[in-house]
């Protein structure tokens, strides 16, 4: 259940991966979203909300979860520049899980449509109605994915070349059922 | 003065005391049929009142994406014939622009105005017409004929007015609000007849500012 400090726990595993699974179906959903008639494209937006604000929860979780664990270490075989690389991008995609839900929220706020979690409940407006601000997040909102999209290319193509060039643990100590070579999961 | 005195009075002066009664009773009969006179003008003509759009609101609001939206019509005249004391004479006209509508959104307003919604280059007016009220413990009901998209039916709208004199204006104030369902009128073809996006109920509410005219 818990992190060690050379393995990820099964709920940092699971957290991981739900999101992994949920931006995948965020980029799928935005993408649908834009050439579908108005009624569809409501439907559809709805639904990338809906799971945008899971992913604000989850990270929420993740993050506080992250803090009452140990972090596992990165490999020793890394060199100084990265590490420096790997937290300058493991943060950046942290604060990216943070400030896409958020910069989505604020951006229908300004459009003047509320957020409605799966239309069970609705959540309040994070700014005031405002067409200039609404382009301005629209924009944001968008580069953001971008440099998320990145990121995540990044990372992923880091932690195979980790598993397959390198031969190290630091895929290996992300997947459940793996045991790594420093230590079983607990 | 005693009794005494009184009846031995009106003894003492049987014909003027006689004449007296008899001109106040003319004088309590003229009254009373003034009095009725005037309630019976009352009644015949309820006060006319216009809008005053400028001071007026017609809102509503409608379940999008799960979320609570809210609009507005900008123009809708009003033309209202009412006297509480008289609801028999009292008549009341609502012709909504339906061009003028304002959710706030220019893209979602022009959905709004296509053919699949409210098509307004069809059905460029909703019209509400009521000659019947009642008065109910709040206020009053307007029961009346509703037209949203050709499609006309029964309505029954309560509101509550309260008249004014503001520097010699007479003017009078309603507001209210009720609900309806956009599917009775057609407001939703194709696509937009699912109510899973947007609902079929439609809150409707009013504050209306109207001034005393000429008719």
């Amino acid at each position: 259940m818990r992190n060690t400090t050379h393995r990820w726990g099964a709920l940092a595993q699971l957290l991981h991966w739900t999101i992994v699974v949920l931006i995948i179906v965020q980029f799928t959903l935005a993408a649908l979203a834009e050439d579908l008639p108005p009624l569809k494209k409501l439907g559809m937006l709805a639904r990338h909300k809906s799971v945008g604000i899971t992913i604000l929860a989850l990270a929420i979780l993740r993050l506080a979860w992250r803090w009452a664990n140990p972090t596992p270490a990165l490999p020793e075989t890394l060199k100084p520049y990265q590490r420096v690389l790997a937290h300058i991008s493991h943060a950046l995609m942290y604060v990216l899980l943070f400030a896409m839900p958020l910069s989505g929220w604020m951006m229908s706020s300004a459009r003047g449509f509320p957020v409605s979690w799966f239309g069970f409940f609705q959540l309040p407006d994070l700014v005031p109605k405002n067409r200039a601000l609404y382009e301005a997040l629209l924009t944001t909102h968008g580069t953001l994915a971008l440099v998320l999209g990145v990121f995540v290319s990044l990372h992923a193509g880091a932690a195979l070349a980790h598993h397959f060039l390198f031969k190290d643990d630091v895929l290996r100590r992300m997947l459940p059922f793996t045991t790594t070579t420093q230590g079983s999961e607990r | 003065m005693s009794k005494r005195a009184i009846t031995q009075g009106a003894r003492a002066l049987p014909a003027r005391w006689l004449s007296a009664t008899a001109a106040a009773l003319c004088l309590a009969a003229w009254a009373q049929g003034a009095a009725a006179q005037s309630a019976a003008a009352q009644a015949a003509s309820p006060v006319h009142y216009v809008l005053d759009q400028a001071k007026s609101t017609l809102e509503f609001t409608f379940m999008q994406a799960g979320a609570q939206n809210k609009g507005k019509f900008t123009r809708f005249p009003v033309s209202f014939d009412f006297a509480p004391g008289n609801l028999a004479g009292s008549r009341l006209e609502v012709t909504v622009e339906i061009g003028s509508l304002d959710t706030g959104d220019k893209e979602r307003d022009d959905t709004l105005r296509s053919a699949d919604l409210f098509a307004v280059a069809k059905f460029p007016q909703a019209h509400f017409a009521a000659s019947q009220f009642v008065s109910t413990a709040s206020g009053f009901e307007a029961l009346g004929k509703l037209t949203i998209r050709g499609v006309t039916r029964d309505a029954r709208v309560p509101f509550t007015f309260r008249t004014a004199d503001e520097h010699g204006v007479a003017a009078g104030y309603m507001s209210g609000k009720t609900s309806l369902r956009r599917l009775d009128f057609g407001v939703g073809q194709g696509d937009w007849k699912a109510t899973d996006q947007v609902g079929n109920e439609v809150g409707v509410s009013f504050a209306l500012r109207l001034t005393a005219a000429a008719r």
